[in-house]
């Protein structure tokens, strides 16, 4: 039991880091972006390049690219920058003045061909079958803590990273940056008739939202020791989505609680705790099915969430004690 | 650079744009009138091949294999139009939030197809018949029968749009539904009619997909949606001319980078191209922004 | 009226035009939109211009204002060529516009929708997100008190909380006007404020326009109402298909024959 739920405490935190990041992108700055979970792939990829060692030798059953053996936080790096660059890559090709639902298309073509490509190339990051045996960080700590105690650490080491994305996370929404975003998100003309440039606004926050991604899927592959394109697919963003609509978009507690009711009360304890039917993957096909249900019953009936949008009161924002400020502007 | 396997990728290139066109004018087509981007489209292409998969197994014949794909194709199009899309348009109805609404439906459907299917991958397999030589070309003769098909549906769609009322008024309703709609055209029947149309061309693209790939699954219709998309989008919402020129440059360009060692990226050849045009393109027409957000299902 | 011209003082007489727009030339596809067109606002002075439908008004607008790229011309303002600029260079450097749509940010309250104009390029970077100086958070505060400021200049400090989406048609345009003020406009252009707004406010707005000009703000406004330009504009300019055909005071263009022409044709 305790190791299940260290195992779910992880992919919590994961999923959470994931969710942050792409409501910044959808919820702050309106971007339809259905190839985020490119970002968390390329994480997650390259903490596993960085992490294995050269090719061959031990690892002589899977072929990949660079082939490093870098000491723990370094993949962890690596991952987020990976994150990062993907994000920025795909952001200047369809940050474009574009109607938002045909760029919301362009992302899911790219989310989709992403998939085939690395699915194909066997040289990049092994195929269809992807990466295994990827060294956990301290190891050797299994041995003296046990994996139960092993796994806990982990989740607490995971859980403090998460809590710093959710002080950015935080730190960012008050500012004059994300308002900037959310205006850009509401009225381009009026935004940029104001002197605000949306383009750089969009590449930053894919950029950032893409560094956490990235983060989190080096956090996810130095956990579980594999990657491969199953666990990326298209449909993962969906889920992630349904999540943060669920829970309130550009609510970060709202989205702490749709990421935990879709992603893990159903998701994870679904798996757990029902017995499995018929022939197997037959549940996990219905649960993409439920997902889908799940969705519109959520935009049909509760539009903005389970906890919407906080109103960002006036009085919050003034100071009450200098009526007599100087206008320095 | 091998001119032989150069000409004969391109007459490959050329089969495939057909495979690509047929979609893609049945896409564009109802993108163009209804103003929704129908995510849900490849998913009801893949409905349609396995309804031919399951007519051909009970062994009937050429005809009804090869009718089922369209007839399955446009009951699903237009029930899906007249239930699940016709509920959310009357409460919301930006051209966004209903996008959404047919991710949904097209994962609903893709899962439930899998878990019917016991998650196989089925064998389809059409005898391909002679090989004839077209000038510098080969082709075989199911591949001309496509691209004749390609061309058939071209040459329908565009005689009934350019010389009926009916597609005068379809055309009127593409630029303008409210001014359509005051000048007593009939709607509702239009649009349905248009869902039935591109239904028909999706089921029959699914169908003309398989007698490529040889083999069909639940996720088919998404990988082979991409391409249709990159061609509607390229072509310009609503013109089909427009996405059959589209499917040539993208059919090409894969089957090109396919003969040269690139099979892996063949299809990534063909969103290249889209990219190219995103970065590229002059920021004018249909492509700046947000015309008409409004969608009628 | 030159009743109103009068009442400037003898400091704020006009002087060096802030915007000269010279030969303006803007096309949509084939369309001719703006034919060259020439135009010189001096500070202070609120300058209407008024013309038929499809005389070209909104895109001159456009074109100074950077929405549009001129086909030709150019655009001066504070005698730097800003004809190349997009629109947010143009905004930085102090011409601000409404538009004939009214553009209110419907998922910001009102007081954010200040707070983004007010605070600028400076005070929306994403270091300054990152890093939080505290030059940023005393920037940020002078820039709340001043929207409260302004929000009660309008009126309208009980809507600060509500939603852009939760307003009427005119509490929009108030807002639109107030957020352009936040940003110390040099050059405010109107497109057609009064569309959609309740009779009382109308007359408010025009106050307000007065009241704006009276900061040394070139103002240029779109109106179809002859009864706003006529009480509130010092200086009259008349475009028809595309073209400038008069300019000067409201009584002596109303006295000219170009406008009942350029109206009747």
């Amino acid at each position: 039991m305790s190791f299940y739920l260290s195992t779910i405490a992880v992919y919590f935190c994961v999923d959470l880091l994931a969710a942050w990041a792409l409501n910044m992108q959808f919820g702050w700055a309106g971007i339809p972006n259905f190839a985020f979970i490119l970002t968390q792939a390329a994480g997650a990829y390259m903490y596993a390049v960085v992490a294995l060692g050269p090719s061959g030798g031990l690892t002589a059953f899977q072929h990949y690219i660079l082939g490093a053996s870098l000491p723990f936080p370094l993949p962890l790096l690596v991952a987020a920058g990976a994150g990062g660059v993907v994000a920025l890559a795909l952001g200047l090709i369809t940050l474009r003045p574009l109607r938002r639902d045909y760029q919301a298309a362009v992302f899911l073509l790219f989310a989709v061909i992403a998939s085939d490509v690395v699915s194909a190339d066997v040289g990049l990051f092994n195929g269809s079958n992807g990466l295994a045996a990827v060294p956990q960080p301290f190891s050797s700590l299994q041995t003296t803590l046990g994996l139960g105690g092993y796994q806990w650490l982990y989740a607490g080491f995971t859980a403090v990273i998460c809590l710093g994305g959710l002080s950015l996370v935080r730190g960012l929404g008050g500012s004059g940056w994300q308002r900037a975003l959310r205006a850009a998100r509401d009225d381009e003309a009026g935004a940029r008739a104001l002197g605000v440039n949306p383009a750089v606004l969009r590449l930053q926050v894919f950029f950032i939202g893409g560094m956490l991604a990235g983060l989190s899927g080096g956090l996810l592959v130095g956990f579980i020791s594999a990657w491969s394109p199953g666990a990326w697919e298209y449909s993962e963003t969906f889920a992630i989505l349904t999540g943060i609509i669920l829970g309130g978009v550009s609510n970060n507690w709202g989205v702490f609680v749709g990421t935990f009711l879709v992603q893990i009360a159903f998701q994870e304890l679904t798996a757990l705790f029902l017995p499995q039917i018929g022939y197997p993957g037959l549940s996990d096909a219905l649960v993409w099915v439920v997902i889908g249900v799940l969705w519109l019953l959520v935009i049909y009936f509760r539009p903005r969430g389970i906890l919407p949008e906080r109103r960002t009161r006036m009085s919050t924002l003034q100071p009450s004690t200098s009526p007599e400020m100087s206008d320095a502007d | 650079m091998n001119s032989t396997i150069l000409l004969q990728s391109i007459g490959f290139g050329i089969t495939t744009a057909a495979v690509i066109a047929i979609g893609a004018m049945g896409f564009t087509l109802q993108l163009g009138v209804t103003n929704l981007l129908n995510l849900s489209f490849g998913n009801i292409m893949t409905l349609g091949a396995f309804a031919s998969l399951i007519v051909e197994r009970w062994h009937l014949g050429l005809v009804p294999t090869i009718l089922a794909a369209p007839l399955v194709g446009a009951v699903a199009s237009v029930l899906l139009a007249r239930t699940l899309l016709a509920v959310f348009a009357r409460r919301q109805n930006g051209a966004f939030e209903l996008l959404m609404v047919t991710l949904a439906a097209g994962l609903i459907i893709e899962y439930t197809l899998d878990a019917l299917a016991h998650l196989q991958v089925f064998q389809f397999q059409f005898p391909s018949g002679a090989t004839v030589h077209l000038g510098p070309f080969v082709f075989t003769v199911l591949s001309l029968a496509l691209i004749g098909a390609a061309a058939l549906v071209l040459a329908a769609l565009l005689a009934a749009l350019h010389l009926t009322r009916l597609g005068k008024a379809l055309r009127a309703l593409s630029v303008d539904p409210k001014l359509a709609r005051a000048c007593g055209v009939p709607m509702r029947r239009m649009i349905n009619l248009t869902w039935i149309v591109s239904g028909a061309l999706a089921g029959l693209a699914g169908l003309v997909y398989v007698t490529n790939s040889l083999t069909i699954s639940a996720g088919a219709g998404l990988n082979f949606l991409v391409l249709v998309i990159a061609a509607a989008i390229l072509g310009g919402a609503g013109s089909p001319v427009g996405a059959v020129l589209a499917a040539l440059v993208i059919g090409v360009a894969t089957e090109v980078v396919a003969a040269f060692g690139g099979s892996y990226y063949s299809q990534a050849a063909g969103l290249a191209i889209l990219a190219l045009v995103l970065v590229l393109r002059p920021s004018t027409g249909m492509w700046s922004g947000p015309t008409r957000d409004e969608v009628t299902v | 009226m030159p009743t109103e011209t009068s009442n400037l003082s003898a400091t704020q007489m006009p002087s060096a035009p802030v915007l000269a727009a010279s030969d303006i030339c803007v096309r949509y596809g084939g369309v001719e939109a703006v034919a060259g067109a020439s135009l010189t606002i001096p500070t202070p002075q609120v300058v209407g211009l008024i013309g038929p439908n499809g005389a070209g008004k909104s895109s001159l607008l456009a074109a100074i204002g950077g929405q549009s790229r001129a086909a030709s011309g150019r655009v001066t303002f504070d005698g730097e060529d800003v004809t190349q600029l997009p629109p947010h260079q143009r905004a930085r450097r102090g011409i601000l516009r409404t538009f004939q749509t009214a553009s209110v940010f419907d998922g910001l309250t009102v007081f954010e929708n200040l707070l983004v104009a007010g605070l600028g390029d400076q005070g929306s970077r994403l270091r300054g997100a990152l890093l939080r100086t505290p030059a940023l958070h005393a920037r940020e505060r002078a820039t709340a008190a001043r929207a409260a400021r302004v929000l009660e200049e309008f009126e309208i400090s009980h809507i600060a909380d509500h939603y852009g989406r939760e307003l009427s048609g005119g509490q929009r345009r108030l807002v639109e006007i107030a957020r352009c003020l936040m940003r110390s406009p040099k050059l405010l252009l109107l497109d057609e404020p009064m569309v959609g707004v309740a009779p009382h406010l109308v007359e408010r707005i025009g106050e307000h326009c007065r009241a704006i000009c009276e900061r040394s703000v070139a103002i240029l406004i779109v109106e179809h109402s002859m009864e706003v330009i006529g009480s509130i504009c010092d200086r009259v300019v008349v475009m028809a298909s595309g073209e400038v055909i008069d300019d000067g005071s409201f009584a002596s263009v109303m006295k000219g024959e170009s406008v009942r022409e350029a109206y009747l044709a």
